[in-house]
């Protein structure tokens, strides 16, 4: 029977083992860091299949629950994107932003119980937020990606091999080269119209309706219009990639209010159907 | 971009001076067939920007990035303003605010909200007109996922807001062993429904910290046209007989397990295929996404990055 009691050593196995793929990075090892990340996420997904086993329902209801799975998607974008574009410091932040996670499941950790209400016992709910949870990783590395581009830019071009994929194109008028950032970003904005889209049809099946404005659905609507303005926007070629990038950095704030922000919104108390773990 | 920024100004003032002079948007009034024309001038308006768009300049821009950006931008600030305020519903069928409410806190009934809603779908469709006109798009995976994403919001958007004057919801209180036909509707009144339902038994299941599980209703359902089914209704699996779809709604929690009444909720909605096909053309819109960026793949070799 897996409790949170175990979380830390799995937590602990799988955090080193990522630290390790980020420095094999780091050192341009290429086997070692995907093995060493791999064997991390392999470590803690099977601490939430346990979870789901022994909770007897996927855990996906309590913000530590989410949070479990945010822990889990951040090395797996991580991993992905290093495997097509091969940034050197992706699985680094990948693996600071988990432990973040990692570390507030640990000092703050809630009490879990088994009961699942029946409007979350359908075959949505698993899709619906596993791929939430994906979108907003995502989104967190190209929020960091953006950080790096807006705040320290010299770093990323000053270091060879840094800005790889970057910049590659050196007649490019607008350094720095924001395209790998627009792959992040139309992956996380694919991931987040599948979780959108799965909401809306579950919300049809469970109350009836599949858009109601809903506190949630309304911070949904506007997390995903802020993410289509950047898209837009650079499209236009004479955009200015500075301002393309603050698109980027408030449309993540706005994602943080859609994702626990409304919990806290004295106009979303007992009006929203989402806020569950009360 | 400046141009968008003031169009979508002036349609926020516009909606201002609409709101102090019409009162709120009741969207009641679009119930079938107001709605299907309203449907039918919305997208003849949209084909005419498009076929003039070559000898007026503003119908021009409409199809632009520049007018589709400051668009998404006054719909992300209103819509902020709409996730911070405590939202309420008019009085069913009056344009009537509750005592000490603001427009903002009716912003689906909100002129300058509805405008620049309505402004977006008119983007929309001229920009799917655009690219349908555009030789061979049929040919390339990029203009598939554009039209896939770009109509599928449009459609989604357009059929979900007329479509929702025809939209009925109904709660039906059934007692166990009696046969109802009765409903009420989101105004209070009765009406006949063209089903009739009898509660066999309503089910109540707890874990063992007295949480519930479980709320389910064994129903037994008779059609208009004679037709007799035995279905159990639960949270989560809705039951669709004749064009309604029956949700478990409530019960008597005073009795709990052992409520002998059932409360369902009947809802109707004619317009949900066309809003599903919209959900389901943004579904493949996203797959493409996921598959190929959302940029066209440019060839140039000296560029690492275009593989």
């Amino acid at each position: 029977m897996v409790t949170w009691e175990q979380f830390i050593y799995f937590a602990i196995a799988a955090v080193l083992l990522w630290a390790v793929g980020a420095w094999a990075a780091w050192r341009e090892k290429a086997a070692m860091a995907y093995t060493s990340t791999i064997a991390g996420l392999v470590v803690f997904f099977s601490f939430i299949l346990m979870m789901w086993i022994s909770l007897e329902r996927p855990p996906l209801r309590t913000m530590g629950e989410t949070r479990l799975w945010y822990s889990f998607f951040l090395p797996l974008a991580g991993i992905i994107v290093y495997s097509r574009w091969r940034y050197k410091w992706i699985l680094s932040f990948s693996t600071v932003l988990a432990l973040v996670f990692v570390c507030v499941n640990l000092f703050k950790p809630e009490i879990h119980s088994k009961a699942l209400m029946p409007a979350l016992q359908s075959p949505w709910f698993a899709p619906h937020v596993i791929v939430y949870m994906f979108a907003y990783a995502v989104f967190g590395v190209a929020t960091l990606m953006a950080l790096f581009l807006l705040f320290w830019p010299h770093k990323l071009g000053g270091h060879k091999g840094l800005n790889r994929g970057m910049s590659g194109d050196c007649s490019d008028p607008q350094p720095p080269n924001l395209r790998g950032l627009d792959d992040l970003v139309y992956v996380g904005l694919a991931f987040m119209t599948f979780g959108m889209l799965f909401g809306a049809l579950w919300a049809k099946e469970a109350w009836g309706h599949y858009w109601s404005w809903d506190p949630k659905e309304t911070w949904a609507a506007i997390t995903w219009f802020a993410y289509l303005i950047y898209v837009h926007y650079r499209q236009i070629p004479t955009h200015k990639p500075k301002l393309a990038l603050w698109v980027l950095l408030i449309s993540f704030v706005l994602l943080q209010m859609c994702w626990w922000g409304i919990n806290y919104l004295p106009s979303a108390q007992q009006t929203s159907v989402h806020t569950y773990s009360s | 971009m400046k141009e968008g920024f003031l169009i979508g100004g002036g349609l926020i003032i516009a909606g201002l001076i609409l709101e102090l002079c019409v009162g709120p948007v009741v969207w009641t009034v679009f119930s079938w067939p107001v709605n299907g024309i309203v449907l039918a001038g919305f997208l003849t308006v949209i084909v005419g920007m498009f076929l003039l768009r070559k000898r007026v300049f503003a119908f021009r821009f409409i199809g632009t990035r520049q007018a589709a950006i400051p668009t998404l931008v006054y719909a992300v600030i209103l819509t902020i303003v709409m996730g911070l305020t405590r939202q309420k519903s008019l009085t069913p069928g009056s344009s009537l605010m509750g005592e000490g409410s603001l427009w903002i806190n009716y912003m689906l009934n909100f002129w300058p909200f509805v405008l620049i809603y309505v402004y977006m779908a008119v983007i929309l469709g001229v920009v799917v007109l655009k690219r349908f006109s555009k030789p061979r798009w049929y040919r390339s995976t990029h203009d598939i996922a554009f039209l896939l994403n770009h109509l599928g919001l449009f459609l989604a958007m357009t059929t979900a807001t007329l479509g929702n004057a025809d939209m009925q919801r109904l709660k039906m209180i059934t007692v166990e062993g009696e046969a109802e036909w009765r409903a009420m509707t989101q105004e209070g009144t009765l009406r006949e429904m063209p089903l009739t339902i009898e509660l066999k038994r309503f089910i109540m299941e707890t874990y063992d910290d007295g949480s519930p599980k479980r709320f389910a209703s064994e129903l037994q359902i008779q059609t208009e046209s004679g037709r007799s089914i035995r279905a159990t209704v639960d949270v989560n699996k809705p039951v669709e007989v004749d064009g309604w779809k029956i949700y478990q709604y409530g019960y008597d929690t005073q009795m709990g397990a052992m409520s002998k009444i059932s409360i369902l909720e009947l809802v109707s909605d004619p317009w949900l295929p066309l809003v599903y096909t919209g959900i389901y053309m943004m579904l493949g819109g996203a797959v493409c996404m996921f598959i190929f960026g959302g940029r066209k793949k440019i060839v140039n070799p000296q560029s690492s990055d275009s593989k």
